[in-house]
């Protein structure tokens, strides 16, 4: 039986065969990839570059970043302290989203895009405390407009900069190099 | 200061190193056996319930454990005294050197087993070499078994997945678990103090086991500091380490009765 | 679920799905993005990422300890014990650890519903508009003589609430019960400290400051009263002096988890506890050269070294110990009580107390404070007490019964008939929380909040000698359509207008519960001072209730204790059985425990059993009757019978059989009802039905208890005779411990 389907594979029309299943194998395989790769889709189509560029900073909507693991997403209301006094929230149909959900109490659903995984514990005080700015990670979000994440952010990444900031300092390293310190 | 513990004669160098950083003892004396760490440490560490049946089996998941054994016959009969049984967080695990994918290394900065979830292939080595015999393996993805959840239009919620504690990863099927000394408690405590500058102080933070123990029969602390009272504790007399011949430098000091 | 999909399909399904998936993402994860839901309104003081606690009150029984609750974005996540409150200062048994497994029980009854006694619950949920206007036209239609309310234990501002219903009305009062305090015999209690304290109430035992205890049958370290406290108490005899270690001596028939802690087990025979307290009186007094008390004057050792079992020598040997301790402590409980003689024994054990002039001293027998906010002391409903509300609610007298907090139909013992009583009742309402056994025997269901979502308060009854009020608040916005018992009561009040209305004119429950606290306000011997009702709830909230900062204090005079006469009768015991029978109540599960998994997978401290209900016999009446480890046996009364698997115990008396009590429900959720399995192994009992089937999961020892009564009025729950039968069925039971080596077996051949 096998031997048979080998030998079918080898003729002229198996050949063809074969190499039709590989290649819509392969696009199917780069079309997952490149799906996801893409920034997924937001509630509200908000733009980092204009809210930066007003002068926002990062600590106003993601405050947690400063005290904690997690930086935290605005919610709804944060949003509607600015935007009640601006006149353009009720007229643009691209804040229409943002309107409706206040009238009828309900929060967005933000995605994060810069995320890891279950089984790594980051927490963004101590970086944040390093000395490290938001750019350092996050990529210029003045260029920004709807939310990407511009690093791979994996294992390696993270090691290579905490090695370069443990450089000299065989404690620091040993601290910033140990499994346990990221994973449990 | 590394020392290379199967050095023959290497005895001197192993008390010293033996002391470790975190440590913990266990009064036996007290212990009354309640089972307050035990659902403690589970409520705190996301450790799945597997049922009566895989209980049945031997798989149940109890990151610590009451040992109790008997000894002469009725009406001699003695229930040794209660044993809370947990990872010692040996200082010469013998579960370490026997993975062959480095998911249980040693952690140099906390002095602490570590099990890595996600190197974790599931050979199950270190825990058949572990002479405690206090890892457990995840037979199943217990927390998404079916019949845990309720079906709402069409979708299968579990209310039981609110508990989960978010600084604790959730282990999937085919991975390796055990003891942490709750190491998410520990960097919290040093993160904490390193945000105002200071050092931990002892009593600070808790384990979970120790936090619960309504007879106060569990302390824990750095056994590196004497003025802790985890070592003020496990110096007196009645201390004791469990397979110490194994050279294994147990963490847990275990208070008998007198 | 609707569908099923058996393990085969899931398998197929989940390997095409996942190789589908490995494919289309390139061997990355199928979704890579996660949404979040934010707070619409988060509150100010909240962090993502960063946790808020909120200290409130567990449920779980009714001894009153403090939590501390971590909370997340909303989510409950981890209960820890509240280190100010003074009954347990900080400290959780297991059932508080696992309280968030009932706040997140997949089986909680999500809304209002008509359950109409069907046997499953009711699919279609009711409004609360409608399930309000029900109560108040139950509440204005029906003679006030004819409703009767039926309260658990906790919580104690609901029972504060319907007692001012009740008297506005002129109802009558409502009736508390829960099977923790029939085991824990405390009306016996009650009525022993009247007799020799000279005072009704809750007798708190100074365990903390004694050298030598002795207890008799007294479960102290499970689930006794207040667990929490009394294992402090314990700790602190034992290694509190550092000059001197506590020593401990425990008399009962099997050895519980509490006489495990003990230095000296000494078994007896079931019923003869309080000769042997009186014979060690006797004795104590004969070794100290002093004149022997008229109490003790009457018992004949040697007769009592025969009736109990106990060696004469030991007698002796545990009398000497008294007589040389600095502060001996004697304590009643468990079974000695739960016999026909129960309170002859609590007498005569307290008169041991009275022997060594400890009443109301450090290291010795005293009585529990009255809470900040309490009149006098309300014990719950004895079990006959219960016997006769369910010989009202049998006469039809009783036209609307409301039940909340109490699982009647399963903690009573079935020979009392509360599940028949039911039937009489026209309308009953019950407010459960889970669908219980009596929830689910009811006309309507009108689900209260979980315990962590509600307010509330609960007086510490007994534990600690600071007076103290454990205040409760929700920790998290509640999961389902539930409400508040006390709000749809106000509610209906208020809607049915007239002198209801006028018993309850609150706004809601908090107000209710503020003008409960409002008789605290300025007072300066308490945790904290505030000068007005808003300041005050503020920091109730926040420290999680009021205490007084000093310890109280009762002048109690021994004298009424020792010069008494004092008949212990022998114990009359119930049935023709062989083997004298004790349930016990499980430490682990407790009366409510058993539909939390995580209590259900916590093993049995002595026996290291999860997940079931064993029979524990002694390994040589078990030979002799030739049973082995998981036989399943058949335990008869006269009562009724029951079926569990043995468990071949070596420290029990050959005379007597023990049995856990929590677990056999034949409702209550998925994990407290087990499920038919293919597998062999554990699986057992139903020999009908499909798999999948859920069936009792263990046995209920209630249901071979008989109707009788101590001379308190308590349930002679030890005061049963029972026969055992050998069924040839097996049933393994998962344990701990490991069956290879254990007396000799190897592994079970099945089910490999």
């Amino acid at each position: 039986m096998i031997r048979k389907t080998f030998e079918w594979a080898l003729s002229p029309m198996g050949r063809i065969a074969v190499l039709i299943a590989a290649l819509s194998l392969f696009s199917l395989a780069a079309f997952g990839v490149y799906q996801s790769q893409q920034p997924p889709e937001q509630p509200i189509q908000f733009t980092h570059k204009l809210h930066v560029g007003l002068g926002v900073q990062c600590l106003y909507c993601h405050p947690g970043a400063l005290r904690g693991p997690s930086p935290g997403l605005p919610t709804i209301s944060k949003c509607w302290g600015c935007h009640q006094q601006i006149g353009k929230t009720q007229t643009s149909p691209l804040l229409k989203p943002m309107v409706d959900a206040m009238a009828k109490g309900e929060g967005f659903t933000w995605v994060p895009v810069a995320q890891v995984p279950d089984f790594v514990h980051f927490t963004h005080r101590p970086h944040v405390a390093a000395g490290l700015n938001c750019e350092n990670c996050h990529g210029d979000m003045t260029q920004v407009t709807i939310a990407v994440n511009p690093q791979v952010m994996n294992m390696g990444w993270c090691l290579n900069c905490h090695k370069q900031k443990a450089a000299g300092d065989e404690e620091k390293l040993t601290k910033l190099t140990d499994c346990g310190t990221c994973h449990y | 200061m590394t020392v290379d513990l199967n050095l023959v004669g290497a005895k001197g160098a192993i008390a010293e190193a033996a002391e470790g950083k975190w440590g913990m003892s266990i009064d036996q004396d007290i212990c009354t056996g309640c089972q307050a760490c035990v659902a403690a440490c589970a409520m705190e560490n996301n450790i799945s319930f597997v049922g009566e049946e895989d209980a049945g089996y031997g798989r149940s998941q109890h990151w610590i454990r009451i040992e109790r054994f008997w000894e002469g016959a009725y009406p001699e009969v003695k229930a040794t005294p209660f044993q809370p049984m947990l990872c010692q967080q040996c200082g010469h695990a013998p579960c370490e050197p026997v993975c062959p994918v480095f998911a249980t290394p040693h952690s140099e900065a906390e002095q602490l087993n570590l099990q890595v979830y996600n190197r974790c292939v599931g050979t199950r080595y270190c825990a058949n070499n572990c002479p405690y015999q206090v890892r457990s393996f995840n037979w199943r993805d217990y927390h998404t078994i079916p019949e845990r959840g309720n079906m709402v239009n069409g979708t299968l919620v579990f209310p039981l997945h609110n508990q989960f504690n978010p600084d604790v990863t959730v282990r999937r099927r085919g991975v390796m678990e055990k003891c942490t000394f709750c190491i998410q408690r520990i960097h919290k405590a040093q993160d904490k103090a390193k945000s105002e500058g200071r050092e931990v102080e002892d009593g600070e933070f808790t384990t979970a086991c120790a936090q619960a123990c309504p007879a106060n029969a569990i302390t824990f602390g750095r056994v590196d500091h004497p003025e802790s009272l985890v070592s003020q504790l496990t110096h007196q007399k009645r201390g004791e380490k469990h397979l110490e011949e194994l050279n294994t430098l147990p963490r847990v000091t275990y208070l008998k009765e007198g | 679920m609707s569908q099923k999909i058996s393990r085969r399909d899931f398998l197929k399904l989940a390997t095409a799905g996942g190789a589908t998936a490995a494919v289309l993402t390139g061997c990355g994860p199928a979704s890579r993005y996660v949404t979040r839901e934010p707070y619409v309104k988060m509150p100010e003081y909240t962090y993502n990422g960063l946790s808020t606690y909120y200290a409130t009150t567990c449920r779980e029984c009714a001894a009153g300890c403090g939590l501390i609750v971590r909370t997340m974005q909303g989510r409950a996540i981890k209960a820890e014990g509240n280190p100010a409150n003074p009954v347990n200062l900080g400290k959780t048994c297991a059932r508080g650890q696992a309280t968030l497994q009932g706040l997140y029980n997949p089986d909680r009854v999500e809304a209002p519903v008509k359950q109409a006694r069907q046997q499953a619950l009711a699919a279609e949920a009711m409004n609360w508009d409608d399930a309000t206007q029900l109560v108040a036209d139950a509440l204005n239609n029906t003679n006030p003589a004819e409703i009767a309310f039926l309260m658990g234990t906790a919580s104690d501002h609901l029972f504060d609430l319907v007692t001012d219903l009740t008297n506005a009305i002129g109802a009558p009062a409502p009736v508390r019960f829960g099977a923790l305090s029939m085991f824990e015999s405390r009306a016996t209690l009650s009525k022993a400290a009247e007799k020799s304290l000279g005072q009704a109430g809750l007798p708190y035992f100074d365990l903390g400051n004694a050298d030598l205890v002795i207890s008799f049958g007294a479960n102290f370290l499970e689930t006794w009263l207040s667990p929490v406290a009394y294992t402090r108490g314990f700790a602190k005899m034992r290694r509190g002096n550092s000059k001197k270690r506590g020593y401990m001596v425990h008399f009962e028939s099997q050895m519980s988890q509490t006489a495990a802690k003990a230095d000296e087990w000494i078994p007896l025979l079931p019923g003869t506890e309080g000769l042997v307290a009186l014979a060690l009186g006797r004795l104590v007094a004969e070794a100290t050269g002093g004149s022997v008390a008229r109490v003790f004057s009457t018992v004949d050792v040697r007769e009592v070294s025969i009736q109990s079992g106990i060696p004469l020598e030991q007698l002796e040997h545990v009398a000497s110990l008294i007589a040389e301790a600095q502060a001996p402590l004697a304590i009643p409980g468990g079974q000695a009580l739960g016999q026909t003689n129960g309170l002859a024994n609590a007498e005569a054990i307290l008169a041991l107390n009275a022997l060594a002039d400890n009443f109301g001293k450090p290291g010795g027998a005293l009585l529990s404070p009255l809470a900040p906010n309490e009149d006098t002391y309300h014990r719950p409903a004895n079990a006959r007490e219960m016997k006769d509300f369910i010989a009202k609610l049998n006469s039809g007298s009783v036209k609307v019964l409301f039940v909340h907090g109490v699982n009647p139909i399963f903690e009573l013992p079935k020979a009392l008939g509360f599940a028949d009583a039911l039937a009489a009742v026209p309308t009953v309402i019950s407010f459960a929380t889970f669908p219980d056994e009596t929830a689910l025997a009811s006309d309507y269901i009108f689900p209260d909040h979980h315990g962590l979502e509600a307010w509330g308060y609960q007086r510490s009854a007994t534990g600690t000698m600071q007076s103290a009020l454990s205040g409760a608040q929700p920790v998290v916005s509640p999961m389902y359509d539930t409400r508040s018992t006390a709000d749809v009561l106000i509610e209906a009040a208020r809607l049915a207008g007239g002198k209801l209305a006028e018993a309850l004119p609150f706004t809601d429950e908090v107000a209710f519960i503020q003008s409960k606290i409002a008789s605290l306000i300025g007072r300066t011997d308490g945790s904290f001072v505030a000068p007005e009702i808003n300041s005050f709830t503020s920091y109730f909230q926040q420290h999680g209730g009021w205490w007084k900062t000093a310890a109280e204090s009762a002048v109690l005079s021994a004298a009424g204790a020792l010069n008494k006469n004092l008949n212990v009768n022998a114990a009359v015991f119930a049935g023709e059985g062989e083997f004298f029978f004790v349930p016990f109540v499980s430490p682990t599960l407790g009366e409510a425990g058993a539909n939390k998994p995580w209590l259900q997978e916590l093993p049995d401290p002595m026996t290291t059993v999860m997940w079931n209900t064993w029979v524990a016999i002694n390994p040589e009446t078990a030979h002799e009757l030739n049973l082995e480890n998981d036989d399943v046996v058949k335990v008869i009364s006269e009562a009724g019978e029951v079926e569990a698997a043995v468990y071949l115990y070596p420290a029990i008396h050959p005379g007597v059989i023990a049995m856990p009590f929590g677990q056999g429900h034949t409702a209550y959720g998925r994990f407290a009802m087990a499920r038919l399995l293919e597998s062999r192994l554990v699986g057992l009992v139903p020999r009908a039905g499909e798999v999948g089937d859920p069936f009792p999961r263990g046995a209920n020892p209630a249901d071979v208890l008989g109707a009788y009564f101590n001379e308190a009025g308590d349930l002679a729950f030890a005061g049963m005779k029972v026969k055992i039968e050998k069924t040839g069925e097996k049933q393994y039971l998962s344990r701990l411990e490991s069956r290879i080596g254990v007396y000799g077996e190897g592994l079970p051949q099945e089910g490999h």
